[in-house]
């Protein structure tokens, strides 16, 4: 286990060093001239060139690379193209905002996803698995965005019970977590409730009904706790979607975290800050797979690393 | 049921009356205005959008200032005199001024204002304005500068008015600090600008002049228009800047808002590559003209708020021809002028939009297809798009494209802006915007010969030559005007909007 997390860490570099050169590239592909799009379409080709030459971007694409791998390395991200601070600043800066959004919004996934997907696998068939069922359908397929502009018209604009926009009170926090979480909790649900069924049907199980324990024992210590593998699985591994879903939040709520600032930039070409929030999400995602694959080891000694 | 509505609307009511009078007490003079894009510098001089321009107002001054009638003012210069030959010009300035941060503003900032621009080595965004027409800017005494241009631009003392034009603290500049923090001479000042947040702006206690503007502007944006809508109406912003023609009709009817139109300075048309086969024909291009419905265009497209285009300059352009009217909408004659170019059974071509254009080139698409012109819609992310509107002929002809539909303003800056970039010879894509190729020589000579006619008249009648001229060409297909739009919470008053889209809320009040 010891071994395979250090490992695990080890090859983290080699990923983000991998990331990185994908990233590069991939955004240099992209059409969209940095300092074209600075200087409006009416600026003449001079002054869009002196442009070019003052933020670097006139240097052969190995060369750039390797001046921008270089300054990574000890840390330094780069300048911002557009704000001309450091990309480590705005990053700093934004990210608490993306984090709390999405701690909250797993926590509330999983306090409400575990018991749903828990009474939908007890209840199996019946009406309570069928509300599940149906809730989780819902979930999984609604788009976020659309839901976000709905729960804000009705609670911003015709209640005026929450505060539209910005992130300046814990009201601020409601309907983006809310938002955010919908997705991880139906996808919680059902898992929990396709892993508890599994586990329901075991001998073990059998023979804890035959000893008499109550109900609520089984459920919670002994179905629960076999049955959280593979939603701790998914947990860990849908960080990432997770990241995705808040880039879509945070534009619709004007929420200031890394998926607005990513939006922004890609917006306006502005590569550094495009390659530095891309390798900070990586890395969390990264990240997180790993922390999702020690729990599992945890959770059940079972299960063998090599 | 009817009893317990009427309770509930009671006390949403008191709610909203408490919610005014306490929001009342403490921001009794908070302004908060959201546009559709973050701002891109603190720098008037490193950026080029129109609603960055719209948040540094408060907070700069050039040596001008455009009125509120359209007319030009002093500011940080006092008077100002030109010579004969309309090249050399000489400002004095106004005294006892200092920027916010303590720096005295005379002759000595601003020259070094003009010479960061002037010098290329700095890359500034908003640079270019100033080096195509400005040769130097030299100190004479401590409150004397003088100007010598390159060439007569009609359009001077409109740029120093703004953008490039703006004065910033020479003392930030040469820290660097200025892209992030603002600085200048305004009745207001910066005290924060949260990237991703907003931007806080508070009153100039040392200001030279007067202010009756609120306490704190704060400037929001969000790019979903669904969210500026909601935005306004919840109260939580005062103003949204601009509003989408979509949303118009329901914020009109708002008892709430106030919905505020102005004619507006973009000009949107489809440009025409006059390099592809079909359409070097000038018959080709008249017909796909009097093919476009353009009343139909402005009703379904922008829910009326827009005006059919019938020049290449706009209404609000001092030099614009009321009077042409080339192309009524005339499928019988569009069809005569194909068939006598060789086209009877029509040609297919395509077309380059940006998403949010993508509608408008669909109904030109059903227009066209009525002569059997059959339209290629090729719908692109904005970055995609400029790289293929902004191509050179030979990368146009590669990649087929026939036609890319742009819109164009030059706001307060002049005909020549509007003209010379998109329809000289010397304006070819790359290079300027001139995206169709098109090269008249009678239309490069009209251009040349107006921007160096110092008498308005005489200039103004050189112009409509062009106009029509150009409109006989017919090297584009004119769609439409667009209308400015904003809007605003009933208790505000005092908005100016300018040409072009930009708001001036520096004495806006706020009830």
């Amino acid at each position: 286990m010891k071994a395979y997390v250090a490992k695990k860490v080890l090859s983290l570099p080699l990923i983000i060093f991998g990331v990185s050169i994908i990233v590069f590239i991939a955004i240099r592909a992209l059409p969209g001239d940095p300092a074209r799009l600075m200087a409006g379409p009416e600026a003449p080709q001079e002054a869009v060139d002196s442009m070019r030459v003052r933020l670097g971007l006139d240097q052969p694409l190995p060369l750039q690379y390797v001046k921008f791998a270089a300054e990574a390395l000890h840390g330094n991200l780069g300048l911002s193209l557009q704000s001309q601070r450091p990309v480590m600043t705005e990053i700093s800066e934004r990210l608490p905002y993306t984090l709390s959004l999405a701690a909250l919004a797993y926590l509330l996934a999983i306090a409400i996803g575990v018991p749903a997907g828990m009474t939908g696998a007890i209840y199996r068939q019946r009406i309570p698995d069928q509300i599940v069922m149906v809730l989780t359908i819902a979930g999984a397929s609604i788009a976020n965005f659309w839901l976000a502009l709905l729960a804000m018209n009705y609670f911003a604009v015709e209640l005026g019970w929450l505060p539209l926009l910005g992130a300046d009170s814990w009201k601020n926090y409601i309907m983006p977590t809310v938002t955010l979480a919908i997705l991880p909790m139906a996808m919680i649900a059902r898992m929990t409730r396709s892993s508890m069924l599994d586990v329901l049907s075991q001998d073990y199980i059998r023979t804890a009904k035959a000893k008499g324990l109550s109900s609520a024992s089984i459920n919670w210590k002994h179905a629960l706790r076999n049955a959280l593998i593979p939603i701790v699985t998914i947990v860990a591994l849908n960080f990432g979607s997770l990241i995705g879903g808040a880039v879509v939040t945070e534009s619709v709520f004007n929420w200031p975290g890394i998926g607005r600032l990513l939006v922004d930039s890609v917006r306006y070409r502005d590569y550094p800050v495009i390659q530095g929030v891309t390798l900070v999400a990586v890395t969390g995602v990264v990240l997180m797979n790993l922390l999702g694959e020690v729990l599992i080891g945890l959770l059940n000694p079972k299960i063998r690393f090599d | 049921m009817e009893s317990k509505h009427k309770h509930f609307k009671v006390l949403t009511l008191a709610g909203c009356l408490w919610a005014s009078m306490a929001s009342a007490s403490v921001f009794a003079s908070q302004l908060v205005i959201m546009q559709n894009e973050p701002p891109r510098s603190m720098d008037p001089g490193n950026q080029t959008a129109t609603f960055t321009g719209t948040v540094l107002d408060p907070m700069y001054e050039g040596l001008t200032r455009l009125g509120d009638d359209g007319k030009i003012i002093p500011a940080l210069a006092l008077s100002w005199t030109a010579d004969e030959s309309g090249l050399n010009w000489t400002f004095t300035l106004r005294p006892n001024v200092k920027f916010h941060d303590g720096t005295p503003f005379n002759a000595d900032a601003v020259v070094a204002n003009f010479q960061r621009h002037l010098n290329t080595q700095r890359g500034l965004a908003g640079s270019g304005k100033i080096r195509t027409f400005i040769q130097d800017v030299k100190k004479k005494d401590d409150l004397t500068v003088t100007f010598q241009l390159k060439k007569i631009n009609p359009a001077f003392l409109t740029v120093l008015a703004s953008g490039p034009g703006l004065m910033v603290s020479p003392q930030a500049d040469k820290a660097g600090s200025i892209n992030n923090k603002a600085d200048g001479t305004g009745p207001y000042k910066l005290v924060q600008y949260k990237s991703g947040e907003y931007v806080l702006e508070q009153k100039n206690p040392d200001y030279w002049g007067k202010s009756s503007g609120p306490d704190e502007i704060k400037w929001t944006w969000s790019s979903e228009p669904s969210v500026m809508n909601m935005a306004l109406q919840s109260g939580q912003v005062d103003i949204i800047n601009p509003v989408p023609p979509q949303f118009a009709g329901m914020l009109k009817n708002n008892a709430n808002v106030n919905l505020k139109q102005s004619p507006g300075a973009a000009v949107f048309w489809v440009d025409l590559n006059t390099q592809s086969k079909a359409l070097s024909d000038v018959r080709v291009r008249q017909a796909l003209n009097l093919a476009t419905d353009q009343q139909a265009l402005v009703k379904a497209i922008m829910f009326g708020y827009a005006q059919p285009a019938n020049s290449a300059l706009a209404p609000v352009d001092p030099n614009y021809d009321k009077s042409l009217h080339d192309y009524p909408y005339d499928l019988q004659k569009a069809k005569d002028l194909l068939k006598a170019a060789g086209y009877a059974d029509g040609f297919p071509m395509s077309i380059a939009v940006q998403a949010p254009d993508a509608r408008t080139a669909q109904v030109l698409q059903g227009m066209w297809s009525k002569i059997g012109v059959k339209l290629n819609v090729r719908q692109m992310e904005s970055g995609v798009w400029t790289k293929a509107a902004f191509a050179d002929g030979k990368e146009k002809a590669a990649q087929g494209t026939d036609a890319v539909l742009a819109s164009w303003s030059s706001g307060l800056y002049g005909s020549d802006l509007q003209l010379r970039p998109l329809y000289h010879t010397s304006s070819f894509a790359p290079g300027g915007a001139n995206l169709g190729f098109f090269s008249d020589k009678q239309t490069d000579d009209l251009i040349d010969t107006a921007a160096s006619t110092l008498d308005d008249a005489k200039r103004k009648d050189l112009y409509f030559q062009a106009q029509k001229q150009i409109s006989g060409l017919a090297p584009q297909v004119l769609l439409f005007y667009q209308d400015d739009l904003y809007a605003a919470r009933k208790n505000i008053s005092g908005v100016v909007m300018q040409p072009g889209g930009q708001i001036v809320v520096r004495d806006a009040v706020k009830q």
